[in-house]
């Protein structure tokens, strides 16, 4: 990593985020899938729960209805009695009780009968009544005979009118108090056979089928509720006042929905169903209930919906593990590509940043030295014009008129350095275009051969040549030169007394390798570096005359022509210069070369 | 009905004889309404409730002459038999004071007993060889709903009547009174448990009277 540079990891974390939020969305996809399972599982649970659950009550119930039937059956015989028709429809009421009391008196709970009779199949009466033709109760005479009632439950016998068909109702009796008992209660129409109407009803009363036994092995509590009063045994006083009360309001809303009541008993959850007992009946609606705790099928399903969500955290967890991977995996490319990316763009932007500065900085250096040698050419131009005058002055002496020669000259060296940098400045500024052609290299060596042996020669130096007749290559004659005259002024600088100058060239492929060497003191390793630098002079060449530009100069045109410049050598014998220039192409550029 | 009216006029012919020794007559004929049973054999009289009315089936009526008379020194004893699970006869008319049998001529129990106000009395179950047949002193006036605490379709009627003159119809609803003492008395004709016609009546001594109803 280069540096923390923002937009890469927007990107790549956008990237992951993307793959992260898909990966998501398949995983909140799965979760709402075993969300609505295990809202099914439960919701079948549940389900098989309470048809469980309502077909113990039904079977309790069919047993109730059994045994309804039979009670009603047993009533309706009576109802059919001789003496009772004998006693209402021959004027007798007196006789009527009596009467009963003697076809009832296998009826009737008490004596052995009610010791062998099994406690929840009693078909013995506990009590009976007579209703008038209002259905008002006939007082009896003889309240032992006819099973003993307080006169607020034998008020609750009475009926609004008389009934067609038999009546099923539920009396509370003794109700709020210790000795609280139920009992069920059948009202028979007494048809007249003389008239055919009713003319009386008989009301038994039987001891309901036992209450609060549980029902098969489903914990299934049963109770009763009749009139806004509620008989379910085994419940707290609190909890059955407050089971009482809701079901008092459930049963008030004829619009309810079902038969069925989730409650609350002492903070646990039941379910209870209800069932009407006496439909249609002119007695008090009865209700059978049915208590079934819902904690068993609770937990089970909160078991289950741990088990699910355990199942949803580990899908969870192993795909945001599998997403971290997956996108791991399949970013590394991208991350390295935008690594990579990155660094070349950071290499660029440097590169580019070095470039810009450096453009800045050789453009600044350009201008000034074009400014400095426009500025200086003019100044130098009027020194030699100014020296000359005094050159062609009689007045001075030899001596003098020497030493102005040699400013004269000194002139000419200035110009030459301005020049030159004049040239190196057009060059950076890219101003300098070669005018390619086929430059006859042999013929500007030797003219600057010829140069070179015009100039005086102090060190008595030696120059060998090795060159073949021919030598063409392709770049403009002018700029060519140059390379040749500063290597090979450089190349006499550099000498020692009495050493050499060799030229040699020789064909390379589709190259003109042109070395000149020369003896002298070797370049140091650490300044062979530099040298092609600007303004860099050999460190031994303090006595050297010169100005730095010569090599920087030759290297910038050798390039120029799209060759090179470079030191093959140089050590205490040797020191020798290459230089690569391009053969010239056959024919055109010979031909534009040579109008 | 010519052969009836000849009968009717060898009645009044025999009327005039009794008036010869004293003795008055009275002949009718009364009006009974229609069965609405199919003839049966074996089955005389039985009691229907029609509306909370008892009434004989075929109908018949009894004709009774009411006064004061001398309280009879024996009355012959009477019998209401139960026989194929039914009383014979349906409806009796006896004169107060009268002890009526009951015997059990069925192979199975029988438990008459009555409610009515005139007479209150249950025999128990009984078979047919009960010895003395169960019976019942009637001495109080009025109608009597005899009914089986075994058999609650039974029903039968005894008339008691505080008088020694009276006479059922036949099933035409032709009657005669014979043998009776003049004097100013009221003739009635019991139809149903809750119809009974009445007219004053005057007998002359040997009188032969002819009453129809209505």
């Amino acid at each position: 990593m280069i540096r923390p540079a923002e937009p890469r990891s927007a990107g790549l974390q956008g990237f992951q985020h993307k793959l992260l939020v898909a990966m998501m969305l398949v995983v909140s996809a799965v979760a709402v899938g075993l969300y609505l399972a295990q809202r099914r599982v439960n919701a079948d649970g549940r389900r098989e729960f309470e048809r469980e659950f309502q077909g113990e009550v039904a079977a309790l119930h069919a047993v109730q209805e059994v045994r309804h039937a039979m009670l009603a059956e047993r009533c309706r015989a009576l109802a059919r009695r001789p003496r009772i028709h004998a006693a209402l429809e021959d004027n007798a009421p007196d006789l009527l009780y009596p009467s009963a009391r003697d076809e009832l008196a296998d009826v009737m709970d008490g004596g052995e009968d009610a010791a062998r009779a099994p406690a929840t199949f009693a078909l013995h009466a506990r009590f009976y009544r007579f209703l008038d033709g209002t259905g008002a109760v006939l007082t009896p005479p003889a309240a032992a005979d006819v099973g003993a009632l307080r006169p607020a439950d034998q008020a609750a016998l009475a009926l609004p009118g008389l009934p067609t068909a038999p009546q099923l109702g539920y009396l509370f009796r003794a109700a709020g108090t210790a000795r609280e008992s139920v009992d069920e209660i059948f009202a028979l129409p007494i048809v007249s056979t003389e008239t055919g109407e009713v003319i009386a009803a008989i009301v038994l009363g039987f001891k309901p089928i036992d209450l609060g036994a549980t029902v098969g092995g489903a914990d299934i509590r049963t109770g009763l509720w009749v009139g806004g009063r509620l008989r379910l045994p085994g419940l707290g006083a609190a909890a059955h006042a407050e089971l009482a009360g809701r079901l008092t309001a459930e049963l008030a809303d004829p619009g309810r929905p079902d038969n069925r009541l989730e409650v609350a008993i002492d903070g646990q959850p039941y379910l209870l169903f209800y069932s009407r007992l006496n439909p249609g009946s002119q007695f008090p609606p009865a209700f059978e209930i049915g208590l079934s705790p819902l904690e068993g099928l609770l937990a089970r399903q909160r078991a289950l919906e741990w088990k699910f969500i355990g199942a949803a955290l580990v899908l969870l967890i192993g795909a945001l593990g599998a997403s971290q991977w997956l996108s791991t995996r399949l970013s590394a490319p991208v991350e390295q590509l935008a690594v990579a990316a990155e660094e070349n763009r950071a290499q660029r932007q440097r590169a580019e940043d070095a470039l810009d500065t450096t453009s800045q900085e050789l453009q600044r250096s350009a201008r000034f030295s074009a400014d400095a040698s426009h500025q200086l050419k003019t100044p130098v131009t009027v020194l030699r014009a100014g020296l000359e005058e005094l050159l062609a002055a009689e007045k001075f002496s030899p001596e003098v008129r020497e030493e102005i020669a040699a400013l004269v000259h000194q002139t000419f060296r200035l110009t030459n350095v301005i020049e030159d940098l004049l040239l190196l400045s057009r060059m950076d500024a890219g101003r300098v275009q070669l005018a390619f052609g086929a430059v006859n290299l042999r013929r500007l060596i030797d003219a600057a051969l010829d140069d070179l042996s015009a100039l005086p020669d102090n060190l008595n130096l030696a120059v060998e040549t090795d060159l073949p007749p021919v030598l063409t290559i392709a770049g403009e004659e002018r700029y060519t030169g140059l390379i040749v005259q500063n290597l090979l002024e450089n190349a006499r600088k550099y000498n020692c007394a009495g050493g050499r100058i060799r030229l040699a060239a020789r064909a390379e492929e589709d190259w003109i390798i042109l070395t000149i060497g020369n003896t002298g003191r070797p370049i140091p390793a650490a300044a062979q570096a530099h040298i092609f630098e600007r303004f860099h002079r050999g460190t031994a060449g303090e006595d050297v005359p010169g100005h730095g530009l010569g090599l920087n100069l030759a290297s910038e045109l050798a390039r120029l022509h799209g060759g090179a410049l470079r030191l093959a050598r140089s050590d205490e014998q040797w020191t020798e210069f290459e230089v690569r220039l391009r053969v010239a192409p056959a024919v055109p550029l010979a031909v534009s070369s040579f109008p | 009905m010519k052969l009836r009216r000849a009968a009717a006029l060898l009645g009044l012919g025999l009327a005039s004889l009794g008036f010869a020794r004293g003795q008055a007559v009275i002949e009718g004929q009364v009006t009974l309404a229609r069965s609405h049973s199919a003839a049966v054999v074996n089955k005389r009289y039985a009691i229907v409730a029609k509306g909370g009315v008892l009434a004989p089936d075929p109908p018949v009526a009894v004709v009774y002459l009411e006064g004061s008379f001398a309280p009879p020194a024996a009355l012959p004893t009477a019998q209401m038999a139960q026989k194929d699970l039914a009383f014979v006869p349906g409806l009796l008319a006896v004169q107060r004071g009268t002890r009526v049998e009951f015997p059990n001529l069925d192979d199975t129990y029988h438990n008459i007993f009555s409610y009515s106000a005139a007479k209150r009395f249950d025999l128990g179950r009984y078979r047919s060889d009960e010895r003395p047949i169960p019976s019942q002193v009637f001495d109080v006036a009025g109608l009597v709903t005899l009914r089986c605490d075994i058999h609650e379709h039974m029903r039968a009627l005894i008339l008691v009547l505080d008088t020694p003159f009276f006479v059922l119809s036949e099933p035409s609803g032709h009657y005669r009174l014979s043998g009776l003492p003049a004097g100013h008395y009221l003739l009635k004709v019991w139809l149903s448990s809750q119809t009974t016609l009445a007219r004053p009546i005057d007998l002359a001594p040997g009188s032969a009277v002819e009453a129809n109803f209505p």
